[in-house]
């Protein structure tokens, strides 16, 4: 076996140290406000990798699109996104809480009608959603990443009681890529090895208010 | 004279046997067991063609046409006077695989017909590309044996629907005893079209460097992938016959001295040279497929009746991988009665010759219970000759030496010789009467019911339990007094346990309750097809010990049962084995792919006791009590019981929809994370479960497993093993003690970008390297294996289906 440098791993494992006590509810509940019905959000500025609000939300239930940069070229993006107490993650139809927004292709055209597609999407303890989208294989040309990519969903956990006037922060703990370069088969594979990661983004998130 | 060695001849049949013609089966006179068999037995070429008649009629309601039609596979008349017919579907000419229909053709003209097993809307476009050459080459490159391949495969072009690939399976570490991912039996190809033309290549490994198997594969007809894989070889513990040749040698009677079964007259033959050989040529006309590789060398042998060869040794006293006749006994006089002293060269000395002369009588006896008791005509129904090898040793981690097998293949037996009182744990000559009925047994319901005997499947328990069940029938048999009528069962004889001689007082298998060894089930439970068939066959070896005996109402009795506590009396041996070999041989449809489950069984020999004695009969109700004893069915007026499954663990999970129902309640888990299993109760209030770390299945071959697999929390949730492998958690209702079910979870590592973080990030890492062959990190695969494919995906997608829930 080749030789790893240890160098992202550690990046990786620094950063979910430097943010892991983000989330939580950041400002004071008003005193007596009523129940939180709905939800509003923000778009975050910039033109980078961000999560945008989806014209299918209703005021119950919030749908993002994670967009990235125009003209960068990716075969795949997965993140983890804390939501703090009051928010919940939801499933889409057929129970994934991740949706195929239709730029990435997911089937490798091989011959399985029930080959399984590379997206994937779950909630793991303190509220942490963990959900990628990525191209199987090499044979599909990388995307254009300006554009919504994949879709996830919130709405109010009312069994965490959340008031009306609540402001939500929610915080990407950690994103990755797949680049378009991810080498050859035919690649020395010391070189190849090198190419066979993934890239390290920050993803800008909007404000999510309840109502 | 000597016969030359055999199994160079053998080797040399390989290269020579492709091309040649099945001969076609001649039937033979058969013994019946009644008038009415043999006057049946005349109309039974008549009745085929009307159950043929009326299978082509049936086409229609299948939506098969033209193309389609039913070929015989088997037919025979039971002691009823029924002719019982298997049909195998053809498409085209070509068999379906899995496709099958079975008709029960009844005195009277009225025609039964069972038809689960037809392949509807058979439909396959164009030719294969594939050569069968190239299906073969295929297939044994997967195989990759180490050692010779002795047996040329066998190849038949087929159409394979759809709906059967598959094939995900695990075995045993031999090193560590534990259950591993079978990577050579990982199949994840799904065909595009319902049906496609495919080649089924048999293999054969019979060699002493790999593990001994029988694996046939499925071959697509135009991509060359594998489609499906099977393993056939059945052991005791964990074709196209050729033609007979007119024997020149005479039959004789020898006597003998076993050392399990005493003195004992022998059916043997005079040779053209005056000595005589362990061969009884009056049983078994048709040529035995393995023994008609041998060439004839003039000492009037011929590959028919029944046969004892013996495995010779080299001076370190190693199988040397020859086989040879025991012949050139002067005397016809066998065997000195005491244990074999294993010393290389005195294989056929008197003293060798001891295992023999047990062999022979119990392959003797075998036959008969058949041919008496049930009008069978040999273990295929062909009247196939069989033979057995003893003083087997050595192999792949000495697979042979403690071991009894029958191969389907060569329609004979592997007969260890034993490593007691060397090796404490292990076993006297595996030549006694229930271990070589077990065997015998498999080679009759190979030829019916057709189990698929592997682990990961209720059909395994149900293959070995019909063998211990057939064998304790045969037991009882020997038995018999003068005055016994021949064609019944006596009610006493039958101890319920296999293997007790052989194992110097400790039986393999005890059948009135399983759970004496420690490992065996004896009741079904969700769960229990994790079992090697040799400990899933417990229950049904205890319904068939209530069955005959009957239960007991005493609580704390061994025939007392929780699931039925009433008790009920017992219908004898005799009726209850007529009842379960019809059950086998005429009620049970297998498709080739282990569906069948013990809710099956209880059908087949419900049908079965409602033909032979009518409705409401007291035997009827009787099965139904002992099945329900096994927990399996209700009896007649008795209350739902409370159900704990993880039927939530099929629900929506990839590798149990797209590929193989054997893996119905095993999931993925990722290692060291804290997930909670979810499991159904049902027909109880209290829902609530208790959940311990383990399962009876743990116990497979490595007790430093039970116990281990990580931890249950306080509040119910599991922390999983920091390690990859195969684990176990079973939930116990509140509300009933006696219901349970057990979870099979396979822990994967799906930290495949390395970042000590276990999330959807690293399935990334997985994309970017599916079917990447250079330049990959092990870790790259959940599994640790040098590649990344689709298993790998879909186990990812389950585990964090299975594991983080949304609330
Ligand atoms: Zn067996």
């Amino acid at each position: 076996m080749m030789n790893r440098t240890p160098t992202l791993a550690l990046a990786g494992l620094l950063l979910s140290f430097g943010l892991a006590c983000g989330g939580g509810s950041s400002a004071p509940a008003p005193q007596a406000a009523a129940p939180a019905a709905s939800l509003s959000y923000t778009d975050p500025a910039g033109s980078s990798w961000r999560l945008l609000k989806d014209a299918s939300s209703t005021p119950t239930r919030l749908v993002l699109n994670l967009v990235g940069p125009a003209g960068t070229l990716t075969r795949g993006v997965g993140f983890n996104l804390k939501a703090p107490e009051g928010l919940k993650f939801d499933a889409f139809p057929g129970g994934m809480l991740i949706q195929d927004a239709g730029v990435y292709q997911l089937l490798s055209n091989a011959l399985d009608p029930n080959e399984p597609v590379a997206l994937v999407g779950g909630v793991k303890t303190g509220n942490l959603l963990s959900a990628g989208i990525y191209q199987k294989g090499r044979d599909q040309g990388a995307k254009d990443s300006g554009a919504a990519l994949c879709r996830i969903a919130l709405a109010l956990d009312s069994a965490h009681r959340p008031l009306a006037g609540t402001t939500f922060t929610l915080s990407v703990i950690k994103a990755r890529i797949i680049p378009e370069d991810i080498g050859s088969p035919t690649d020395e594979p010391f070189t190849l090895d090198r190419k066979l990661r993934m890239t390290d983004i920050s993803v800008a998130v909007g404000t999510v208010t309840a109502r | 004279m000597r016969r030359s060695r055999a199994a160079q001849a053998a080797l040399l049949t390989f290269l020579l046997a492709g091309g040649s013609a099945a001969a076609p089966l001649v039937a033979q006179a058969a013994k019946a067991a009644n008038p009415l068999q043999a006057s049946a037995r005349a109309l039974e070429p008549h009745r085929v063609a009307l159950a043929k008649d009326h299978a082509m009629v049936l086409r229609s309601q299948f939506g098969l046409g033209e193309p389609d039609a039913f070929v015989t596979r088997l037919s025979f008349t039971n002691t009823q006077g029924q002719a019982i017919v298997r049909l195998d579907q053809t498409h085209q000419g070509f068999r379906v695989f899995g496709g099958q229909a079975l008709i029960h053709v009844l005195p009277d003209g009225t025609l039964r017909t069972l038809t689960q097993g037809v392949q509807p809307g058979v439909k396959v476009e164009g030719e294969p590309r594939l050569s069968k050459q190239g299906a073969v080459a295929i297939a044994l490159r997967h195989l990759a044996p180490q050692g010779p391949m002795t047996d040329a495969p066998k190849v038949e072009r087929v159409v394979f629907p759809a709906k059967f690939a598959g094939g995900l399976a695990f075995t045993q570490d031999p090193v560590t005893g534990k259950q591993v991912l079978d990577r050579k039996r990982l199949v994840h190809i799904q065909p595009e079209q319902p049906f496609v033309w495919a080649y089924e290549v048999r293999t054969r490994v019979h060699n002493r460097v790999d593990a001994p198997s029988e694996l046939t594969y499925l071959i697509d007809g135009r991509s060359g992938e594998i489609l499906r894989v099977d393993n056939a070889l059945h052991t005791a513990r964990a074709s196209a016959p050729a033609q007979a040749k007119a024997p020149f040698a005479a039959p004789a009677t020898g006597n003998g001295l076993g050392f399990y079964r005493g003195a004992v007259t022998l059916a043997t033959t005079e040779m053209n040279d005056g000595t005589f050989s362990l061969w009884d040529n009056t049983r078994g006309t048709v040529g035995n497929p393995q023994l008609s590789g041998f060439g004839d060398d003039g000492s009037g042998w011929a590959p028919t009746g029944l046969q004892v060869w013996y495995a010779s040794h080299d001076a370190s006293g190693q199988m040397d991988w020859n086989m040879w006749l025991f012949q050139g006994n002067a005397a016809n006089s066998w065997g000195d009665g005491q244990v074999w002293n294993r010393v290389p060269g005195t294989e056929n000395s008197a003293n060798g010759q001891t295992a023999a002369v047990d062999a022979l009588a119990a392959m003797t006896t075998t036959w008969d219970f058949y041919a008496n008791v049930f009008g069978r005509n040999g273990m295929d129904g062909n009247d196939t000759a069989v033979f057995a090898q003893v003083h087997m040793n050595g192999g792949y981690m000495e697979w042979y030496t403690d071991n009894a097998s029958w191969s389907s293949w060569a329609q004979g037996m592997s007969l260890g010789q034993g490593s007691y009182p060397g090796n404490p744990k292990g076993l006297l000559e595996l030549t006694d009467l229930d271990i070589i009925a077990h065997e015998m047994a498999h080679g009759v319901t190979d030829a019916t019911a057709r189990f698929v005997n592997a682990a990961g499947l209720e059909e395994a328990g149900m293959a070995e339990g019909t063998s211990d069940i057939l064998a304790q029938g045969v037991r009882a048999y020997a038995t018999r007094g003068a005055g016994d009528p021949g064609n019944a069962i006596p009610a006493t004889g039958a101890d319920w346990k296999i293997g007790e001689n052989a194992g110097h007082g400790t039986p393999i298998r005890w059948m009135d309750k399983p759970s004496r060894d420690g490992r065996s089930a004896d009741a079904w439970y969700d769960g229990l097809r994790y079992l090697d068939g040799h400990f899933s066959c417990g229950p049904l070896n205890r319904m068939f010990y209530l069955l005959s005996e009957g239960a007991s109402a005493t609580q704390g009795a061994t025939n007392h049962s929780p699931y039925y506590p009433a008790g009920f009396t017992g219908i004898g041996l005799d009726a209850a084995s007529r009842i379960w070999f019809k059950a086998v041989t005429e009620n049970i449809v297998s498709d080739g792919t282990g569906s069948l489950t013990f809710e099956t069984a209880r059908e087949a020999a419900l049908l079965a006791a409602t033909d032979l004695y009518g409705a409401g009969h007291a035997n009827v109700l009787a099965v139904e009590k002992a099945f329900s004893a096994i927990n399996v069915g209700l009896a007649n007026g008795q209350a739902p019981r409370a159900q704990v499954a993880f039927k939530d663990w099929r629900e929506g999970d990839y590798v149990e929809i797209s590929h193989f129902s054997g893996w119905s309640n095993k999931e993925f888990f990722p290692q060291g994370e804290t997930v909670r299993p979810r499991v159904k109760v049902e027909n109880t209030a209290n829902t609530q479960v208790a959940w311990t770390i383990g399962g009876p299945s743990m116990y497979n071959g490595a007790e430093s497993m039970v116990g281990k697999g990580g931890r249950i929390n306080a509040d119910g949730s599991w922390t999983t093993p920091m390690e990859k492998g195969w684990w176990a958690i079973t939930a116990t209702s509140q509300a009933d003690a006696t219901q349970f079910a057990e979870g099979r979870a396979f822990t994967i590592n799906l930290d495949a970008d390395q970042d000590l973080e276990q999330d959807a990030v690293d399935m990334g890492t997985l994309a970017f390297s599916w079917y990447l062959s250079n330049g990959l990190s092990l870790a790259h695969s959940v599994f640790n294996a040098p590649w990344v494919d689709d298993g790998d995906v879909g186990a990812f997608v389950d585990a964090v289906k299975n594991s983080w829930l949304p609330k």
